[in-house]
């Protein structure tokens, strides 16, 4: 069992800017947990904190059942990958591998082994005896793994491992972490900046913004219920649409979503989750996905102003008042002319749309079973 | 485990109590770093031993302090000024205060600009190969002894030189530049920029290698010559550092050192040859040692130094954002 | 297209300037290397010649007779040993001192750095003098010993300060949070990482405090009594300085003695500075070896 547990997590810099506000967290053993956010929202300081890279200001860190606070990082049983690869450039990648288990006294035979074991899962016998400016970024990138994996830490992290490849490179590694995952079978922190990459690795994607945990959940769960408009943007591609001045009704009962004068009845569960948060008639931000646009029918309208396509799909920029609206239309459901300078009507599935409180910013509708379970009001638990 | 992000309650926390956390923190990081005092323990040592103690020993400069006195004792005669106050009056006061002005003040005015014009110079150079093998040639003697150098003075300008060689075998008479106050100044100057210009000159050219090739290459679409790229790009570039090796000249006018000027003395050219530096060691250290008078006069003028690089700094402070602290 | 090539060429303004700035540039060259040619060719003309005035472009009547005799000369191969042994003992300490106070000063953990690094920039501008120094030199028992040409010189701040630089500028934080994680201690830290990584900046530093050590004469001239222990330096101040004076003899044997003199000069020269010059292109390497190279990406 290697359980993390982050309670309270807090960092505070010597110049009293706050770069972490009490993260909690419990990474379940062999869990792959993402830690996703802009830049400056405190990851990667979380993540060090779990390192022992950088001191706790306050919190407790638990990593298998153990207070390791004030473990040193080498006693965590912790091993990490870093962005820049880290690796030491005076040694040949077997010295690299092998530096770590030297340090902790590991017989010569024992380390020999374990470095050949992990060379060949990563597909790097050949390059044992170079330095590391010989290889390519890819190969690289092989080694900062190896490296951590020789140890068999308890807890893997890594830091933006694929932030300095190219994209077809990224892709591909992003595949190979997948596989590797499967090999090496411990618990997986993963930071990163990129919202595919979270979505795609992640068993549980974390969603900071400024120090502050926005929400934590499965890949499908932060895309199809977004905890406030931060998340909402942040996760999924093309960004998600906003309309604002936008309103929430409620008429004989049944809540109903105003959005540019048309009105959509919402489905059961907005009914449900609506009732359940206790939502009164109010100013809204709707939001609604560009893949979930339905173009040729319905009562919104807007004007084209760039249609591009792209294969499969029309990715369209239309403007519908104030606001840019953003389509992704597959080809094979077009029956709209969608050329430039076009006016078409739009619409959307009510159930897709996103109802974000226009004053705090966070989704009316974002539901948790725990919560609807024990018939509490969920959006007073928590304030933004 | 429900939502974490409580923007309110975030910052209650810091009021907890921290006492013996905290302490149990700063001794942990303590430990951590504690070899980093090991580390640098023997400088600290070499420094305390080395520059501190002479500083502290410049309490003789106050006392009428005899070779083998004790700094601070029960017998230690105190005078207080009196010692600068003799120096003011010594008949040699503004012979040397002069000789050391003017010795510094010609350097300055040559040995500034030279650096600064050769890193231009070799910057604008076509060839970077030729560039970097004239860097080579040019920085060469800098690491050549000053006993050599002045040597090699001798060499040329000496009574059996090479100037005077040639002189003589066209019928003139040989000539001891090293006997006429006229020529020490020169000499001096000259040959200490023969060996330096180009070592100054390493630091003006590492600063133009990082110049953005792009800048020249728009300024060259905006046709620009050659030479004016060097006015507004070139020179642009090194300016910082310009200042801030200005102002350490400046700090540094009085503050010519005596062991060139020692090997290039001669009883001809003492007149001029004598700075406040070389009258310190021989005060203080041959013939009849007068060590308390010797540390007073090199008191006096290493204050003079600090208050000029104080002004300088602080001038340079004021009308630009360039300075040393 | 023809148009077009011409507006890559250098106008004719450019033109006068390259050649301009070239030709100044050959002549500081000249400057440069006429004196040091000069030296090498007198060295080996006939001294005769070389006092005649017609050793000016290439050596006349070649002898090697000033090399003879500074051989048998016994103080310059004594003053020679001294002087490495210093030079040695200087470099070693040196670098044991520097490099680690260097990385010490780097780390912004380092407690109390704030106060070190005062500590270490007062004597940068303030100094007690020439006689404070010697009085410390002699209470501390180092007249004498060539322990008074050494210890002052195992610690410059100025090296001290851009040890530390190129620790703050060239050592990637990355990689020392990489060795804690994999369990090393600061000194293995030390001994593992960063001095492999540093051999740029430690050779740059020995080469500075070896030239400071050979070339100094004057800690020798004011501590060291025993010409037995007298540096190169010294020796050479002898030949080079005071020497014109010394000469004792009648006839034959002056001008004799004057001759030999006067070649011996121009021998000693190269004899001492040759070592030095001979090093720095060698070392010059080192400046431009970017060892970081290939371990970090932007």
């Amino acid at each position: 069992m290697s359980e993390v547990i982050l309670k309270g997590l807090k960092k505070v810099y010597d110049n009293k800017v706050t770069a972490v506000h009490d993260v909690n967290l419990q990474i379940a053993d062999k869990e792959f947990i993402v830690l996703v956010g802009p830049s400056g929202c405190g990851k990667s300081t979380t993540l060090r904190m779990v390192a022992g890279l950088e001191e706790i200001s306050d919190g407790e860190l638990y990593i298998d059942n153990r207070l390791v606070n004030d473990v040193a990082p080498k006693d965590r049983d912790i091993a990490m990958v870093f962005q820049n690869y880290a690796l030491y450039p005076h040694m040949t990648v077997y010295d690299n591998l092998a530096f770590a288990l030297k340090l902790r006294k590991t017989p010569k035979a024992d380390i020999d082994k374990k470095v050949r074991e992990v060379a060949e899962i990563l597909d790097i016998t050949q390059y044992l005896e170079r330095k590391p400016k010989a290889l390519s970024g890819g190969q690289r990138q092989r080694v900062a793994i190896g490296r951590a994996m020789v140890r068999d830490p308890k807890v893997f992290l890594m830091d933006e491992p694929l932030s300095n490849l190219d994209a077809k490179l990224r892709n591909q590694m992003r595949a190979e972490i997948i596989k590797l995952r499967s090999r090496i079978n411990t618990t997986f922190m993963y930071v990163t900046h990129d919202q595919t990459e979270a979505m795609t690795l992640g068993d549980r994607i974390v969603i900071m913004k400024d120090g502050y945990v926005n929400q934590i959940g499965t890949p499908q769960e932060v895309f199809n219920r977004p905890v406030n408009l931060f998340v909402a943007g942040f996760i999924g591609m093309p960004v998600m649409n906003f309309f604002d001045n936008c309103r929430l009704l409620k008429e004989n009962g049944k809540y109903l979503a105003e959005i540019r004068g048309v009105k959509f009845l919402l489905s059961d569960f907005q009914q449900k989750a609506l009732t359940q948060n206790r939502a009164e008639p109010c100013e809204i931000v709707a939001g609604i996905r560009p893949q979930h646009v339905t173009v040729g029918e319905g009562e919104l309208s807007a004007k084209i102003e760039v249609s591009e396509m792209m294969g499969s799909e029309y990715n369209i920029h239309a403007r519908c008042g104030t606001d840019e609206v953003v389509m992704l239309i597959p080809t094979i459901d077009l029956t709209a002319d969608v050329s430039m300078g076009k006016t078409v009507t739009f619409t959307t599935k009510p159930s897709l749309i996103q109802l974000f409180d226009k004053e705090s910013g966070h989704n009316l509708i974002w539901y948790d079973e725990e919560s609807a379970a024990n018939d509490a009001p969920v959006c007073k638990t928590y304030t933004f | 485990m429900v939502l974490a992000a409580k923007k309110d309650s975030g910052t209650s926390r810091t009021d907890l109590p921290q006492g013996p956390v905290f302490q149990n923190k700063k001794l942990k990081a303590f430990k951590e770093n504690a070899p980093f005092l090991i580390m640098i323990f023997p400088a600290v040592l070499v420094v305390f031993l080395f520059n501190y103690l002479p500083i502290y020993g410049v309490l003789i400069a106050f006392q009428d302090f005899m070779p083998g006195d004790k700094i601070l004792s029960d017998t230690t005669i105190w005078v207080g000024f009196d010692n600068f106050k003799r120096f003011f009056s010594d008949p040699q006061f503004w012979p040397l205060m002069k000789n050391t002005f003017l010795i510094c003040i010609y350097g300055f005015i040559i040995g500034f600009p030279l650096p600064i014009l050769v890193s231009l110079m070799l910057n604008s150079l076509k060839g970077k190969k030729t560039a970097k093998f004239l860097q080579t040639i040019f920085t060469a003697p800098h690491f050549i002894s000053l006993v050599v150098l002045v040597g090699m003075l001798t060499l040329f300008f000496g009574r059996y030189g090479l100037v005077n060689n040639l002189v003589a075998s066209g019928g003139g008479e040989r000539y001891s530049y090293f006997l006429e106050t006229g020529a020490f100044r020169p000499l001096y100057i000259l040959s200490s920029n023969w060996q330096d210009f180009g070592w100054s000159a390493v630091i003006y050219i590492a600063a133009l290698s990082n110049v953005d090739p792009q800048q020249h290459e728009a300024a060259i679409l905006d046709g620009a010559t050659r030479f004016q790229r060097v006015i507004h790009v070139d020179l642009p570039a090194i300016m910082p550092m310009i200042s801030v090796m200005l102002i350490m000249s400046i700090g540094g006018l009085m503050g010519v050192g005596y062991e060139k000027a020692l090997l290039m003395q001669t009883d001809g050219n003492l007149a001029v040859s004598e700075l406040v530096s070389t009258y310190v060691y021989k005060r203080g250290l041959t013939g009849v040692p007068d060590q308390a008078y010797a540390t007073a006069i090199g008191l006096f003028n290493s204050i003079i130094n600090v208050v000029l690089l104080i002004i300088a700094n602080t001038t340079s402070k004021k009308f630009s954002e360039n300075s040393l602290w | 297209m023809k148009k077009r090539k011409n507006a890559l060429r250098d106008t004719l303004g450019d033109k006068i300037f390259y050649i301009i700035n070239g030709f100044f540039l050959l002549l500081l060259a000249l400057i440069i290397l006429y004196p040091l040619y000069f030296i090498i060719i007198a060295s080996i003309s006939d001294p005769d010649a070389v006092l005649g005035g017609e050793v000016v472009l290439y050596p006349v009547r070649v002898t090697l007779e000033g090399f003879q005799k500074i051989m048998e000369r016994s103080d310059v191969w004594r003053g020679y040993l001294n002087t490495i042994i210093y030079t040695a003992l200087t470099v070693v300490l040196a670098l044991a001192v520097t490099v680690p106070a260097g990385w010490a000063l780097s780390r912004k953990t380092l407690p109390g750095k704030k106060l070190f690094m005062i500590y270490f920039i007062i004597p940068m501008f303030f100094g007690g003098g020439l006689i404070p120094f010697y009085n410390v030199m002699s209470s501390l028992g180092l007249i004498n010993t060539m322990w008074a040409v050494i210890l002052p010189a195992i610690l410059s701040v100025w090296n001290l300060f851009m040890t530390k630089t190129f620790f703050e500028s060239s050592i990637p934080n990355g990689l020392i949070e990489a060795a804690k994680i994999d369990g090393a201690g600061q000194f293995r830290i030390f001994t593992s990482v960063v001095i492999p990584l540093s051999k740029a900046v430690i050779a740059v530093m020995a080469l500075y405090y070896a030239v400071g050590q050979w070339n100094s004469y004057f800690n020798a001239m004011i501590f060291l009594q025993d010409e037995s222990k007298y540096p190169l330096q010294l020796v050479l101040k002898e030949i080079l300085i005071a020497s014109e004076s010394t000469v004792g003899g009648s006839g034959e044997t002056i001008l004799q003695q004057f001759r030999m003199a006067n070649l011996l000069k121009y021998v000693s020269v190269i004899v001492s500075s040759l070592p030095v010059l001979c090093l720095y292109p060698f070392v010059q390497k080192y400046f431009a070896q970017g060892v970081m190279i290939g371990s970090l990406k932007e």
